[in-house]
């Protein structure tokens, strides 16, 4: 039980030590830290179902740039805001369906399926494009990723309503509950009758929506459709998930996990911003919280099976 | 004395899974260890072979105070075991696993690997098993594990062997194989310990034995002087009564009928029908095609030819989707494996198959779901703490009995049980037993494929009897072991003979 509170724990102290850094508590900071998280934790979210099934998707950084840039792409040709959003999560939802769609049909693994579609989405983005940025949106858009709601970053609201669903999701519904047992024993879960594939893709689906409006807050922040935008993102989120203590191996993971997970990477960059610590080292303090993390996981399960 | 034990304790979190376990080995006897599952019969023995340690007690080898860290070093002792779930490398071959972690080395480290797979081949031979060395292990049934798991230990030289009920998937030549090769350890002054269920092995393998209940030793003595029923006594700690004995029903309608199913060589022109109300039995040998059938049926492997009905409509099935929306239910002989999410908790595992029931527009039902849970696990008496207790934990006897009740729950009317009794101690098989009877006298039809040919004499209406992928014949339910051997092994006319 300690164990499985030490996340916290740490979130607890980091937040606590860095309340003695000069211009941490500033509002400024505070809401610049959850602008920069929220587009992490909400693919993370999308990352920590699929992670309990079992799963992994390499692609996330991808899909997010060809949400962002299809999603601003429509509103450059005359969509409103709210259809442009949609659009981008579309978007998102389609390539995640592909995702799972591959790996239940083909029976590849999806680290296989993912880095191949990384390659795929990410060319098609650029072939899309042309390689060139699209800047000609409206000037609300920049609501979703920097604007206010009731004194708190928009951003904030949303990444709330959408750990709320995902957690309603993973632990009310059916969905949810097939998900843990897929990850869990895939064979029991075939056995048992469940429509394994069609689930599966689901999984994949809601995750590449999530990642889909996560790309349309970035877009929305920079107030641009970048091509480029989301290299190397799969990876924060797959660290979110794990540092929350969620299970490479399937059947394991929690959206509160993934949050308090997705946190401490960005106090931790923040931290080391605001001490002036070298970007280069911040990447390698990260790697050894990972490593940390689920070591510690693993002393926590071998001491109870 | 070879190897002694005093009062070894060991605890999981706040499960006590030993309270004082004592054994005594000599050299050159075959010591059985009973008791019913969860007695900690494992426990003892994984202690000793250094895959655990002990919380407390003495261990002492040779009169050697003992404390093994690894399988290593109780390796490096004499100490081997033969596992009960295989413990193999699974994309290596049988004799690169048979000599796996003491491999000959030649010259800057490789590996003689010709001269060991000579060697593997030689030892298979030897003792006449249906194995290759050449094969690889993801290629063999549990039982083909096994044997490699018995070359393994009697490779490494050991001069104390335990076999953790090696012989519960194995056929009955090869069962008695393994008791060959027990005794030649025997002679050769060699300590077996033999963990077993099987009360009718016991007289031609063993010379003592210890029962243990509920994590202590209650019994150690000769063999020879205690009596089926004492024993059964020590194990349970109440008199079991007479053997299990099944008021047969009057046969229903058709549930299953399946009519010239053919698939490849593995299965031939099978055809049957199962009623409702009745216990059918499958046997055979290993390799006959039973599992296969029942895989067949529910729809895990596509057949060529042939077709089946469910309560007379005919049933197309693409994957176990469909054959659970027909109303099969397949309790399969692998539980660990492919019956349960053991990680998963006993409720989650109990309502798995019935989500669709307890749910609305996806969304689950808590208070229904809790309701179901507790009904099933007093229901069938499942001994846990509670729903939420990982199924891992639980005694073989108490996980068969949820996979059982995930589908009574979900509704099936046809069950496929393959192996029910598996690695279940006694009181647990009279159980499964009752919950089968009374499933069938709700209406449910059974399919009960079993290698305990007592077992199916005691509970099926009638026998089916497969020999390598056909049906060899059939036989009423009060038959004789011998009428079904003859089919499952002999042609037709050697049997008549």
């Amino acid at each position: 039980m300690i164990q499985r509170l030490l996340p916290f724990a740490t979130l607890i102290v980091l937040f606590v030590t860095l309340c003695f850094v000069p211009n941490f508590l500033s509002e400024t900071n505070l809401s610049s830290v959850i602008r920069q998280t929220a587009v992490i934790n909400i693919m993370a979210l999308g990352m920590t179902m699929i992670i309990i099934t079992g799963g992994i998707d390499l692609s996330v950084g991808s899909i997010l740039a060809m949400g962002g840039l299809i999603g601003t792409m429509a509103m450059e040709k005359g969509q409103p805001i709210l259809a442009g959003v949609a659009i981008g999560i579309l978007t998102g939802a389609s390539c995640g369906f592909v995702n799972g769609y591959l790996t239940t049909r083909l029976k590849i693994n999806s680290f296989i399926v993912t880095l191949g579609t990384l390659g795929i989405f990410r060319g098609l983005t650029l072939v899309i494009s042309n390689g060139l940025p699209v800047h000609q949106i409206p000037a609300g858009f920049s609501f979703l990723g920097e604007g206010t709601v009731l004194g708190v970053p928009f951003v904030l609201w949303v990444l709330m309503v959408c750990a709320v669903l995902v957690h309603l999701v993973l632990e009310h519904t059916k969905l949810g509950r097939y998900s843990f047992a897929i990850g869990s024993n895939p064979d029991a879960a075939f056995y048992a009758g469940i429509p394994v594939a069609f689930h599966m893709t689901s999984v994949y689906a809601i995750a590449g929506a999530l990642t889909g409006l996560a790309g349309m807050i970035e877009a929305s922040r920079l107030m641009t459709g970048q091509p480029t935008a989301g290299q190397g993102y799969e990876l924060q989120a797959i660290a979110a998930v794990v540092i929350g203590g969620g299970s490479l191996r399937g059947g394991e993971g929690s959206v509160v996990g993934t949050l308090v997970g997705a946190f401490i990477m960005g106090l931790l960059s923040n931290g080391s911003d605001l001490r002036g610590i070298s970007p280069y080292w911040q990447q390698a303090i990260i790697g050894a919280i990972i490593i940390l993390a689920v070591s510690v996981d693993e002393l926590r399960k071998r001491r109870v099976v | 004395m070879l190897l002694e034990l005093k009062s070894v304790q060991k605890r999981f979190g706040g499960v006590t899974a030993l309270r004082d376990g004592n054994l005594t080995v000599r050299a050159g006897e075959v010591h059985l260890l009973m008791g019913e599952n969860g007695a900690g019969k494992s426990t003892l023995m994984k202690i000793v072979a250094g895959m655990q340690r002990s919380d407390g007690g003495h261990m002492l080898l040779r009169s050697h105070p003992v404390s093994f860290a690894s399988p290593k070093e109780a390796a490096l002792s004499g100490i081997a075991m033969v596992h009960q779930e295989s413990l193999l490398a699974p994309h290596l071959t049988v004799g690169e696993n048979i000599y796996l972690g003491r491999e000959d080395l030649g010259p800057f480290g490789f590996v003689k690997r010709s001269a060991m797979m000579a060697r593997a081949a030689e030892l298979i031979e030897f003792h006449g098993f249906p194995l290759k060395a050449d094969w690889t292990i993801d290629r063999l049934s549990p039982a083909g594990r096994q044997l490699v798991e018995i070359c393994r230990a009697i490779a490494s030289g050991a001069s104390l062997l335990i076999f953790d009920e090696p012989t519960s998937s194995l056929s009955e030549s090869e069962t008695k194989e393994v008791f060959t090769i027990v005794s030649k350890l025997k002679e050769k002054g060699a300590g077996v310990i033999y963990i077993t269920h099987r009360l009718e092995e016991l007289r031609s393998v063993g010379d003592r034995v210890t029962v243990l209940r509920d994590g202590a030793t209650v019994h150690t003595g000769d063999l020879k002087d205690l009596s089926r029923a004492q024993l059964i006594q020590h194990m349970v700690g109440r008199d079991l009564g007479a053997l299990y004995s099944r008021q047969p029903l009057p046969a229903g309608k058709p549930m299953l009928e399946v009519n010239h199913l053919t698939r490849g060589k593995l299965l031939q022109d099978i055809s049957f029908t199962l009623k409702a109300g009745e216990i059918v039995g499958l046997a055979g040998l290993m390799g006959a095609g039973r599992t296969e059938l029942c895989r067949a049926i529910f729809g895990i492997d596509a057949f060529d030819s042939g077709d089946i009905r469910v309560e007379g409509k005919p049933l197309r099935v693409a994957s176990p989707c469909d054959a659970v929306a027909a109303g099969i239910a397949l309790i399969p002989e692998d539980r660990q494996k492919t019956g349960l999410a053991t990680q998963l908790s006993v409720g989650w595992n109990l309502t798995l198959a019935s989500l669709g029931a307890h749910s609305r527009a996806g969304i689950l039902q808590s208070a229904k779901l809790a309701a179901t849970e507790k009904k099933y696990i007093e229901l069938l008496r499942i001994k846990t703490d509670g729903p939420s207790q990982k199924s891992v934990r639980l005694s073989g006897g108490n996980q068969q009995k949820i996979v059982i009740a995930k589908w009574v729950a979900q509704g099936a009317r046809i069950f496929l049980f393959d192996e029910p009794t598996r690695g279940i101690d006694v009181g647990a098989k009279t159980e499964v037993f009752e919950v089968m009877d009374s499933l069938t006298r709700q209406g449910a039809a059974i399919l009960m494929v079993s290698s305990e040919l007592t077992e199916l004499i005691q509970v099926a209406d009638r026998i089916l009897v497969m020999r390598q992928g056909k049906i060899s014949g059939e036989l009423p339910g009060r038959t004789t072991q011998e009428e079904i051997m003859a089919l499952a092994a002999f042609e037709e006319k050697e049997a008549l003979q």
